[in-house]
């Protein structure tokens, strides 16, 4: 007998497991179906096959230096999250570290700070020291988003690796960065990876922060925002957002499938 | 030849010296040098860099390019880069900030802040040759203390916009924006000018100053209609769409939305209020302590011709203050009342103009939206 | 950290060694990311908090330390009235979506199945997607002469003149895709804590003689309790200052604090102060939730394995 489930629970829970994934997916499912559609008002009935807008969007300059854009500052900033995420999490497993629930409660902080009220804040510093709003401000607003979510997947794999293998490594003689370098590097990197691609994809998405100080430039987010106000572009929006959630959806699978199977390969999983 | 060279230099120390006069400060150059017009093409050829325009978005290199062409053809070293302004607050912000454009485009509303707040100076409309086509009560509107702060381009006004096979107004007036039969098919602009309308309703006599008992009564009125509201847009094509899928019926409009709305086949008709439609127009204005004061005014210049106009009509559903152009749309010609020169002042419209305490409208109006 | 029990390295290693294990790195490598957070996060907000008592003003004229925009934030009921309604906004959606989660980690947790990663991956995905694509998709769905109406319509569920016009631009349309949006993300800290449940306490209830029912009132819901306050506050915080889905499907009923936040920095007239003081009384109720409830929180609630 199962002590967490009799059968009618079972049969139960994955109803509403099912229909839940139902309800998930289904906009995501309308927005495919809409964006072959012949018409511009997303209504019923439908009006017919085209290709049409993916054409439309594909021909699309704006929309593609937007794009360029959001790949460009999610490429950095992620980069950046990363770098100063595997010094944290580093610092806090693998040393003593005094006030270390202070400590990480700031680098966990920007997790709660509501986007509004960060936006706003950089837009204030930006103003007040006269640095321009460009790529660059939006990318330090990034990395300060995406730093915390670096940190919380670097550190379980951290405390997950074997200290003993990079004592290993100050045994028989490497320097700190050396062991780093080689011992606990390749251990981490799947879930180094996994966090870029979080970063990447929390940058690539974010529109508050970006909305306040990108300056002149169009990021992905904020061309999707105005244009969700033009009629006669939403079939457009619609195609390129049926583009990006599949791909985000094979790369977030990709990501996961790939970073477990690597970590399975390296054969440092407790128990 | 010794007459044709005599000619040239004629011609170029009249143009010239018609500049060097417009010149505000720099007369040191001219004092000592040998020839008026070698002075005059020294100093012309101090302007020197790319013009900094500050303009609403549409208007700049994303779409405005038709506007400004002629200058560009003229002054190709000296071709416009733009900077976007959100509405005229966000200007002020990013000017205060240290933006340093030459010039940017506020609404009248703001002649006379703008122009008693050190941060402009006057334009010389002698420079500008298409400034005898424009408007005239246009002009006088963009005049503070008898000089020209603002130099108007283009316009248009605020009424109602309703469909007539869905909506029976029981007047012609602004209440129709605040009618209880219509629940959930009105939209509002996201603008203090929803202030003046109540005003104007409410029968105000200035509803550009209201007391401070008028405004709680403006601000009163307006969250007592609010759940009447479906949406408060701030894009016109947001309005577009929400007429479009007929989730509204009733807005608060220009009249090029009646155009558009016309275009898809909708009923449509644009009301003139009986206590007045407002009449808004664009005005250019000049950074005080810029160092592109003439290529400003060719850039303005470009701006006011009647093929410029024309364009913006006919792209834009705006009027244009150039009365010589013509927009190929009749119905556009109709709703502008573009053959009536005066159509933007009383007795058929009340132009807007200064709001003495803005900053309190504006809260009044945020408070509206909060509550 | 000696290495125990062995045969240790030939004795003139030791006192390279114990070098080596001076600390001088630690602050190098922290340093670098608390700079950052100080520069970046700290001194931007501090700003704010600066504007907020016009202490510091972009804008010429007289400034200096005031309370005044304090007291009209505090005193006319409008702001806080507003922080009211999106606190009851947030609450309401917070609690069904972390309800409605519940089972769904519960399912994937202990159910046994096999391919529980994979699963809460597939129910996870969507929130790894873009965000503003699926407000979109609902926008698309809500409308007059969206989804649900055209259907009703042709259906004849409905007539065309009579389209359930709430659906769009409501407070209800905000909820609803606030919940949609952070549903997937919320299940996840359950997940974590479900399945760190030891099943051997389950088992010992039953030998006891409780029922399922009982065994997972007193065993089970109170073992996830950290994980469902975890997600509970993942998603009531970030819906607190929401302004993005508002703008987009709340029309005037569904104007939420975070809208009147943008609009005092962005629209009419600029009013910073007003603004940062919203801002900073939003981020001062934010900071003594999280501290209250961080103490019922560990890391581990956060991560996925």
């Amino acid at each position: 007998m199962d002590v967490a489930l009799s059968r009618n629970g079972r049969i139960a829970l994955r109803a509403l497991f099912v229909l839940v994934v139902l309800f998930l997916y289904l906009p995501i499912v309308i927005l495919l179906i809409f964006s072959f559609n012949n018409s511009e008002l997303p209504s019923f009935p439908l009006s017919g096959f085209t290709l049409h807008w993916y054409h439309q969007f594909l021909t699309n300059g704006d929309l593609r230096g937007a794009l360029q854009t959001s790949a460009i500052i999610a490429a950095i900033s992620s980069v950046g999250a990363v770098v100063l995420g595997v010094l944290a999490s580093v610092a806090l497993t693998r040393r003593r570290v005094r006030g270390r629930a202070a400590v990480s409660a700031l680098l966990l902080s920007p997790l709660v700070i509501p986007y509004v009220v960060f936006g706003i804040s950089l837009l204030l510093l930006f103003h007040t020291v006269g640095i321009p709003r460009s790529i660059l401000t939006v990318v330090i607003g990034h990395i300060v988003i995406s730093l915390p979510y670096t940190i919380l997947v670097l550190v379980p794999r951290l405390e997950q690796i074997d200290v003993s293998l990079e004592e290993a490594g100050y045994d028989l003689g490497a320097s700190r960065l050396r062991t780093f370098r080689s011992i606990t590097l390749p251990l981490i990197l799947p879930a180094v990876v996994s966090a870029f691609l979080i970063a990447f994809t929390t940058s690539f998405d974010e529109y508050a922060v970006a909305s306040f100080v990108v300056g002149t430039r169009t990021t992905f987010p904020i061309y999707l925002y105005s244009a969700l106000r033009f009629p006669n572009q939403l079939p457009q929006v619609i195609a390129v957002a049926v583009v990006v959630i599949s791909l985000s959806l094979v790369v977030v699978v990709a990501a996961e499938v790939g970073r477990r199977v690597a970590e399975r390969r390296l054969g440092t999983l407790e128990s | 030849m010794p007459e044709e060279k005599d000619l040239l230099e004629r011609r170029l120390s009249r143009e010239d010296l018609l500049r060097l006069a417009a010149v505000t400060g720099g007369a040191g150059l001219v004092a000592g040098r040998t020839g008026l017009a070698r002075a005059a093409s020294a100093h012309l050829a101090k302007e020197t860099g790319r013009l900094q325009v500050l303009d609403w978005a549409g208007y700049g290199n994303d779409g405005g390019q038709s506007m400004f062409a002629q200058y560009v053809k003229t002054h190709p070293q000296n071709k416009p880069r733009f900077t976007y302004m959100g509405n005229e607050a966000d200007a002020l912000a990013k000017i205060h900030a240290g933006l340093k454009p030459d010039l940017f485009r506020p609404y009248v509303g703001w002649v006379k802040y703008f122009a008693t707040s050190g941060l402009v100076q006057p334009w010389d409309p002698a420079l500008i040759s298409n400034f005898k086509h424009l408007n005239p009560y246009m002009v006088k509107a963009g005049q503070y203390g008898g000089k020209q702060y603002g130099i108007p381009d283009d316009w248009g006004f605020d009424a109602i916009l309703y469909r007539s096979d869905k909506v029976k107004p029981k007047a012609k007036s602004w209440g129709l924006l605040f009618d209880e039969r219509y629940k959930g098919k009105i939209a509002w602009y996201d603008d203090i000018t929803m202030i003046q309308a109540a005003g104007l309703y409410l029968g105000f006599k200035n509803t550009w100053n209201q007391t401070d008992d008028q405004l709680k009564q403006s601000q009163k009125l307006l969250i007592s209609k609010k759940h009447l509201v479906r949406k408060i847009w701030s894009s016109e094509t947001d309005l577009w769409q929400l007429f479009g899928s007929s989730d509204v019926w009733i807005a608060y409009a220009w009249p090029n939305d009646w155009v558009q709305m016309k275009k898809k086949g909708l009923k449509v008709v644009y009301m003139r209020p009986k206590e007045k439609p407002i009449a808004w127009v664009g005005m250019f204005m000049l950074l005080k302590g810029t160092s592109r004061p003439q290529l400003a005014h060719a850039y303005v210049d470009a701006w006011s011709s009647a093929k410029s106009a024309k364009w913006l009509e006919d792209n834009y559903g705006y009027g244009h203050a150039n009365t010589i152009a013509r927009p190929s749309s009749s119905d556009l010609l109709r709703a502008l009342q573009l053959t009536n020169l005066r159509a933007v002042t009383e007795p058929n419209a009340y132009m807007d103009r200064d709001i003495p305490r803005r900053a309190l409208y504006a809260k009044t109006w945020e408070q509206v939206k909060a509550s | 950290m000696a290495v125990e029990g062995e045969a240790g390295p030939p004795p003139a290693r030791l006192p390279r060694r114990r070098r080596l294990r001076l600390d001088l790195t630690t602050p190098t490598l922290l340093g670098v990311p608390v700079a950052w957070l100080v520069v970046f996060f700290l001194v931007p907000i501090a700003i704010v908090a600066a504007y907020s008592f016009d202490v510091y003003s972009l804008f010429p004229g007289k400034h200096g330390f005031t309370l005044a925009a304090w007291r009209e934030f505090l005193h006319s009921s409008v702001y806080l009235e507003l922080f009211w309604k999106s606190v009851k906004m947030s609450l309401i959606v917070s609690a069904i979506i972390v309800v409605l989660a519940y089972p769904l980690a519960y399912y994937l947790a202990l159910s046994g199945t096999k391919r529980k990663y994979v699963l809460l991956l597939v129910l996870i995905a969507p929130f790894l997607t873009s965000y503003l694509l699926r407000v979109l998709a609902w926008k698309v769905i809500l409308g007059d002469q969206g989804v649900i109406n055209t259907f009703l319509f042709w259906t004849g569920l409905r007539s065309a003149d009579h389209p359930i016009s709430q659906l769009l631009y409501s407070r209800f349309a905000v909820m609803l895709v606030l919940g949609y949006v952070w549903l997937p993300f919320v299940a996840l800290p359950i997940f974590v804590s479900l399945e760190s449940l030891d099943r051997r306490l389950l088992e010992a209830a039953s030998d006891l003689g409780a029922s399922r029912l009982q065994a997972f009132r007193r065993v089970t819901l109170p073992l996830s309790l950290p994980g469902i306050m975890a997600a509970f506050l993942f998603v009531f915080i970030p819906t607190l200052g929401e302004f993005v889905t508002p703008s987009l499907v709340g029309g005037p009923s569904g104007y939420m604090y975070g809208n009147q936040i943008v609009d005092l920095f962005g629209t009419g007239f600029p009013d910073w102060e007003t603004g940062s003081v919203l801002a900073i009384f939003l981020f001062g109720v934010v900071t003594v939730l999280t501290v209250v409830f961080a103490r019922f929180l560990q890391p581990r609630q956060v991560t996925a394995g």
